[in-house]
């Protein structure tokens, strides 16, 4: 008696809602068939997948890929690689636009300062194609990387079958694409700074960059913890669609890194199983990564995402 | 400031405005160069002595990459594709976030689980690729707008705009006796115009630049975008190691045009769109970083 009321009760709330469960469906389908039905197959990296039988009913291997993959030479010089790229690119990238948003935060003209924020946003509007164009001609035996290098009376090379300058182009191509675009949220945190601090600062006697240390430092402090997060976690996550169109066979021993290995294997070569397990095993780390850089933030900075 | 300045301010300030000049050349130059040798002659582009004015002044390779229907096509999939995947985006995710705010509605909790969970979780590169191949999705024009327009980081940021208006104008609608589909399309999406608009923005420059989707999961070459037109142009037309075709290169050997005269002119093209509404869209741009840093 009492649960047909509450079903009733249930139903009828169900049905006032009704607009509201329609204006959902949409949304929630193409997320559970975009973004779950992937998860459900994953599974394929412990099977092996028929397209006949399909995912569910395709017989299991247990760990088979994994093991193949830590067995292959190769694949431990994409790990390698994905971490040494990850890693610099980190240390060059990330504090680059923390410094040039303090430099921009020092500027006395206004109109100047605008002007020139506006042009270092540019190269982030303009897609990677077009980039690595830009960067094939510049590295060729008559373009301006060596031309530059001439000055310093260094010979002309290419660039780009240079396996030793594969890391330096690749990060510093990537610092002039994000500087800039970079900068703008440590600006909005830098103009929460009260003007009043500066002026008590002056009257004591501070320098300037006494005032950008003790002032607005500690101001960006917590969105650069945040934001070193999110990098740390994402260090295995290089932007293997730009080293895909950089990279050529004669620099693979350095370029070469999981997205790419993933896209010639997988979608290339069809090996399925094999490259899932890779990218299941890609994204377990990613996800601890993410959680234990979180944790020591926590505990040294009491700044968490979470 | 009444007090005099040091001269090591002083002094840190000129350093300061000398780095932002160099900036400013180190960002513009390649753009320029790009512009210059796109409409330069074959003599100067082979010696390299152009730096950001065109020598021998010349507009043969735009007259040739304009012949190649192949760049319409292109153009005209990418204005489908971005334009479709944000018409989409729009809807569904201003139609999703909506319910996330009203008090009292059901599947409440259970959808912002849902949602925060592919926020750290996702199936990958290849259980994806595999799913489409399964839909019969790819080479349709469907796999270039539908996937991924529905994202939760989109939901929660309309639904924290959503939350910023007074939810008496809904409450009083409510006792006037509109619906919730009425409430939304005449009181909420009408104050959120500039969200719309910001997100339409991110929308479509993101799909205007993007093109391994269009990679992997298109073969056929009259539904390719731009992009991968562009990337056919600047990495198949390789002509100091003879890679290019045998009869391309003759062509232009006879047109006396330089392969990388072609490929600036269309990188150029392709860049066309993005200059021209830069100005308006960097600020919306910067704009909707902002929005999703405070509130996300």
């Amino acid at each position: 008696m009492c649960n047909v009321l509450s079903l009733r009760r249930f139903s009828a709330k169900f049905w006032n809602q009704r607009f509201l469960f329609l204006m959902v469906l949409p949304g929630f389908l193409i997320v559970l068939v975009f973004n779950y039905f992937p998860m459900y197959g994953i599974q394929i990296a412990f099977k092996k997948y028929s397209a006949a039988r399909g995912i569910w009913d395709s017989h299991w291997v247990g760990f088979k890929y994994f093991v193949q993959f830590f067995k292959d030479p190769t694949a431990l010089r994409v790990l390698k690689n994905t971490l040494l790229l990850g890693l610099y690119s980190l240390l060059w990238s990330f504090p680059t636009p923390i410094i040039l948003a303090l430099l921009f935060n020092e500027l006395k003209n206004s109109i100047f300062k605008k002007v020139v924020q506006t042009i270092s946003y540019l190269p982030h509007f303009i897609s990677t194609v077009i980039i690595v164009g830009m960067i094939r001609t510049f590295a060729e035996r008559e373009g301006v990387f060596n031309k530059i290098a001439s000055w310093f009376g260094a010979d002309p090379i290419v660039f780009l079958s240079e396996p030793g300058w594969f890391r330096t182009i690749f990060i510093g191509t990537g610092i002039w694409q994000g500087i800039g675009f970079g900068t703008i949220l440590y600006l909005a945190a830098l103009s929460g700074v009260d003007p009043t601090l500066h002026d008590v600062a002056s009257i004591d006697g501070a320098s300037r960059w006494k005032k950008v240390l003790h002032i607005n430092w500690p101001h960006i402090k917590p969105t650069t913890i945040i934001l070193l997060i999110f990098s740390i976690s994402g260090i295995l996550g290089t932007d293997f669609q730009k080293v895909l169109l950089l990279y050529n066979p004669d620099t693979y021993a350095v370029a070469d890194v999981i997205g790419t290995y993933l896209y010639r294997e997988g979608i290339m070569g069809a090996r399925f199983e094999y490259t899932t397990a890779i990218g299941l095993f890609m994204s377990i780390v990613a996800f601890i990564l993410l959680v234990s850089a979180n944790m020591i933030s926590r505990k040294v900075s009491e700044t968490s995402i979470w | 400031m009444v007090g005099r300045e040091s001269l090591g301010s002083r002094l840190f300030d000129l350093v300061n405005i000398f780095i932002m000049l160099l900036l400013c050349v180190i960002m513009l130059y390649p753009f320029l160069n790009v512009i210059a040798v796109s409409l330069s002659n074959t003599e100067h582009i082979l010696k390299g002595d152009i730096t950001i004015f065109p020598k021998g002044f010349n507009l043969s390779a735009y007259s040739y990459v304009l012949k190649d229907s192949f760049l319409y096509s292109g153009y005209l999939h990418s204005i489908i594709y971005a334009v479709g995947s944000t018409a989409f985006m729009l809807t569904f995710t201003s139609l999703m976030a909506y319910p996330l705010i009203i008090p009292g509605f059901m599947g409440k909790k259970f959808l912002s689980v849902f949602l925060v969970i592919t926020m750290f979780f996702g199936g990958g590169l290849i259980p994806t690729y595999l799913l489409m191949r399964n839909l019969h999705l790819l080479d349709t024009y469907w796999v270039m707008v539908i996937p991924g327009c529905v994202s939760a980081f989109n939901v929660f940021m309309f639904r924290s705009f959503y939350q910023s208006i007074p939810s008496d104008l809904r409450e009083s609608a409510v006792i006037d006796g509109a619906n919730d589909i009425q409430i939304l399309f005449k009181i909420y999406l009408p104050l959120s115009k500039p969200l719309l608009a910001t997100f339409a923005l991110f929308g479509i420059v993101g799909s205007w630049n993007s093109w391994f989707e269009a990679l992997i999961y298109l073969s056929d070459e009259n539904k390719y975008p731009l992009q991968l037109i562009l990337r056919k142009y600047l990495f198949t037309m390789s002509f100091d190691s003879g890679t290019g075709t045998a009869a391309m290169q003759a062509m232009l050997m006879q047109m006396k045009i330089d392969p990388r005269n072609i490929q600036m002119a269309i990188v150029v093209i392709a860049m066309f769109p993005i200059m021209i509404i830069y100005p308006f869209l960097q600020k919306y741009f910067v704009k909707g970083v902002m929005i999703g840093a405070i509130k996300g």
